[in-house]
């Protein structure tokens, strides 16, 4: 990979150039210091106004103490040295141990205590600055093989600490709350505790990490697993900070921990690190400070520099795995992906990379593809796509799903769905291609195709064959009506006869009968009327279900129709003695057909008197926005509730007492229901209470006269 | 004596009509089919005429026209005989020129009441 090898060379030519260039620095810094430091002895700073400033100085190593040639050392002196410096401050250091120096500090004789820790207790005695110069945990040191893994295993050892100490406060409590009996041995400094140790006279000792790390291995000690209370340190002031030096302190403080350059962070590298070994041999001293003083500076200088190339290193790493892991992130998909990739340069077309699904698809080889144009390769069917494509890029930088056709090495056509971004790599325009390789696809698209228009070719031929065969059955239609037509003046004129001749002779035209002749008579004469009214509801019923009875609307006044129904029913009325009450207003009238509203009238009252032993039949309207709700109820024998969805059934006749009585042909209510939905356009109900009576209404339209399917008024009649 | 034609394809029907209608003490005349039966009226002048509305050969609307179109004009009463279920419009039939409507199957006393106010020998 062309893009990795580039990367590791890179991050190998920086490091490089960082090692090269600490290397050098510090040959060049080397003489500058030494003639710096030169210049500083030749002026010393002794100017009248200099600020003097108090330490007090204890042995604490590597916090604070005194070094082998008697100077005062370590991390609170390395600050408040770098302190003295920037802020011009003379400074002068009281050697003593460590409650002495806090005892001076008490009374005023120093101005200086360093590595305080903070208590409420202190804080009634001195003054704080509030930066802590170090957090610092306190640890148990032992000799070699002591097997102290816990604090529990302190039990019954005499223990030394130094006395007068926050440290010997809070380890007293620790093993207090434990239920630790401990004899504690209160020391003045921590190189005398080691050697209490280390001689056997105390078990193990209590010392802050920093001075444990320093001494430990030197003392033939050994740190324990048992460590507590981190405690912030700082310097403290008499009270009030007579000298006002705290705030000072702490803005310096800030100043140095915000820089990881800072000589605070040189000091405590310095001062924290077992390797770092700064002992000065013998023949050192002779020769004399400045040459001490000059090594000392130059191993600080490269101490920075060494941190600043680890820190740099460090980073380096980082971003390098980062990327390294991106990489391979990218290789994957570029591999991995189902589609073709191709990345080329936009300057020469030549192709600098490709994926194995292009090689694959294409059947060229990775050595006959890059570096030559997809021109050269012959790839694209139609050039005008190749130019469609370029033209696109260059417009919007990106193209999607262009449909295209490619040519593989051996000739053979593919379908494709072409997306292309314009991309950099290397600070070179470059353009990368997807191509989705979508034949398959487009073959099953083809034949999906193929099969909907052989079914569209299937549904038109037989939608002509359901046509004809419609047509067929239309022309049925009108010869069976045809039929029914004929059928019913037919079957109507002989039965006409029989009703006439039967009812002439029964009226005594032809001469005076017996009874017995007369009761004959009388059944032929009602059995031939019951014969017609079945043959005319047969043939209104299929006439109605053949579609073939229009509506014929006519304007009348809806009062005049239930008077016609009410003169036709009347002498059944009449016989039975019923009540009739018409509660229909004179001037509403209607535009409907007038003929088979009647007829629905006419079997609803006839159903009615039939039914009625007794009572009160009552017709009724209401007209509720361009509807009409007729009704007729009666006082009859009611239907039962299961009973009423069977009503309008053909041939339901009801199973009732008065069955027979009433005769009829099974088929009025139904014949009613169709004439009211199929030609009225209404609807039908019905209400009832067995014994309480029933009643039936219909709902329709006034004006049924712009209905599709109604003819216009007096079009014509009835051709039967 | 008053004479009545009756137009009637049917031989029952017919037999059934003049039977009724000379029982009531009417001369009859038979005509089977529409055209013969225009003729007959025309020429034979009857004093009524009952004419069923559905015959063979031509409509009974037609003959009502050619009779009314004809010399005779609107002198000859006509009782137009047709079906319940079958019928066009009284209404219709009446606005046609016929003087009566009668519907099928007949009722004998009623047919003869309805003839006699036709022709004016009841009020």
């Amino acid at each position: 990979m062309k893009r990795r090898t580039f990367l590791f060379l890179t991050s190998g030519v920086y490091r490089t150039a960082i090692d090269g260039g600490a290397a050098s620095l510090g040959y060049f810094l080397a003489p500058v210091i030494i003639l710096l430091i030169f210049s500083f002895l030749e002026t010393p700073p002794a100017m009248a106004d200099v600020r003097t400033v108090t330490v007090g100085v204890y042995e604490n190593a590597p916090k604070v103490f005194t070094s082998e040639s008697g100077k005062p050392s370590g991390i609170f002196i390395d600050v408040i040295e770098y302190i003295a410096k920037s802020e011009g401050w003379n400074l002068r250091y009281v050697h003593g141990t460590w409650a002495e120096g806090l005892d001076r500090l008490a009374k005023g004789q120093i101005d200086l205590m360093p590595d305080v820790a903070y208590t409420a207790d202190r804080e009634k005695v001195y003054s704080f600055h509030k930066v802590p110069v170090l957090s610092v945990w306190s640890q148990v040191y032992a000799r070699k093989g002591s097997g102290i893994q816990s604090i529990l295993d302190l039990n019954g050892k005499r223990i030394a600490a130094l006395e007068k100490t926050i440290q010997l406060e809070t380890f007293t409590r620790l093993t207090n709350s434990f239920g630790l009996k401990i004899t504690l041995i209160p020391v003045p400094d921590y190189k005398t505790e080691f050697e209490m140790v280390a001689e056997g006279k105390a078990d193990a000792g209590v010392t802050n990490r920093f001075y444990g790390l320093m001494h430990a291995r030197k003392a033939g000690l050994e740190d324990t697993p048992v460590m507590f209370d981190p405690a912030p340190f700082f310097f403290a002031v008499p009270k009030g900070d007579p000298k006002h030096l705290l705030d000072t302190i702490d803005s310096r403080l800030s100043e140095l921990k915000r820089d990881p350059r800072s000589a605070y962070y040189a000091s405590l590298a310095r001062w924290t690190s077992e390797e770092v070994q700064f002992k000065l041999p013998a023949w050192m001293q002779i020769i004399g400070l400045v040459f001490g003083g000059t090594l000392l500076m130059s191993l600080a200088g490269s101490l920075v520099l060494r941190h600043q190339v680890n820190e740099r290193t460090r980073e380096l790493k980082q971003i390098n795995a980062e990327l390294r892991f991106g990489e391979e992130k990218f290789f994957k998909a570029f591999h991995a992906t189902p589609d073709a990739i191709v990345i080329s340069r936009a300057a020469d077309g030549l192709l600098l990379e490709v994926n194995e699904v292009f090689l694959a698809e294409s059947g060229y080889l990775r050595d006959e593809a890059l570096n030559h144009t997809t021109t050269d390769l012959n790839l694209w069917v139609e050039p005008g796509d190749r130019e469609r494509y370029s033209a696109t890029l260059r417009e919007h930088g990106k193209v999607r799903d262009m449909e295209a056709r490619f040519r593989t090495k051996s000739g053979k056509v593919l379908d494709g769905l072409v997306s292309g971004e314009s991309i950099l790599l290397d600070n070179e325009a470059c353009i990368l291609t997807i191509i989705r390789n979508v034949t398959e696809r487009k073959k099953t698209e083809a034949e999906l195709e193929k099969h909907r228009l052989h079914l569209e070719d299937m549904v038109e031929i037989r939608t002509s064959e359901l046509s004809a065969a419609n047509k067929k059955l239309k022309e049925l239609d009108t010869l069976k009506s045809m039929f029914i037509a004929s059928m019913s003046h037919e079957l109507r004129t002989p039965l006409n006869s029989i009703i006439g001749f039967t009812g002439m002779t029964l009226q005594g035209m032809s001469g005076e009968l017996n009874e017995e002749q007369k009761d004959n008579l009388t059944r032929a004469y009602f059995s031939a009327r019951h014969l017609l009214d079945l043959i005319t509801d047969v043939i209104d019923i299929s006439k109605i279900e053949a579609g073939r009875v229009e509506a014929y609307p006519e304007e009348f006044f809806l009062r005049e129709a239930v008077d016609d129904a009410i003169a036709t029913i009347g002498p059944q009325l009449k016989d039975k003695g019923l009540i009739f009450e018409i509660n229909v207003s004179r001037d509403m009238h209607l535009n409907t057909d007038r003929r088979r509203l009647l007829q629905c009238l006419i079997n609803f009252l006839s159903n009615a008197v039939k039914f009625t032993e007794s009572g009160k039949i009552t017709v009724a309207s209401r007209i509720a926005d361009e509807q009409v709700s007729l009704s007729v109820s009666d006082t009859g024998i009611g239907i039962d509730g299961k009973d009423i969805a069977r009503l309008f059934e053909p041939f339901e006749r009801l199973e009732t007492h008065l069955r027979v009585k009433a005769g009829g042909t099974g088929l009025g209510l139904y014949l009613t229901k169709k004439l009211v939905t199929d030609i009225l356009r209404g609807s039908i109900s019905v209400q009832s209470t067995e014994g309480q009576g029933s009643t039936f209404t219909i709902t329709i339209p006034r004006d049924i006269s712009d209905y599709p399917g109604v003819l216009d008024e007096k079009s014509g009649g009835d051709i039967l | 004596m008053r004479t009545g034609l009756v137009i009637e394809d049917n031989e029952n029907n017919m037999v059934l009509m003049t039977r009724l209608l000379e029982k009531a003490g009417y001369r009859t005349l038979w005509a089977p089919t529409g055209m013969q039966g225009a003729e007959m009226a025309i020429k034979q002048r009857p004093d009524f005429i009952i004419l069923d509305i559905q015959l063979p050969d031509i409509d009974g609307m037609e003959v009502l026209r050619k009779i009314r179109t004809s010399e005779i004009g609107n002198t000859i009463p006509v009782i137009a005989v047709t079906s319940f279920a079958m019928a066009g419009d009284k209404e219709r039939l009446l606005a046609a020129g016929c003087d009566e409507y009668i519907e099928k199957p007949i009722d004998p006393r009623r047919v003869i009441s309805q003839l006699k106010r036709v022709i004016g020998e009841i009020p």
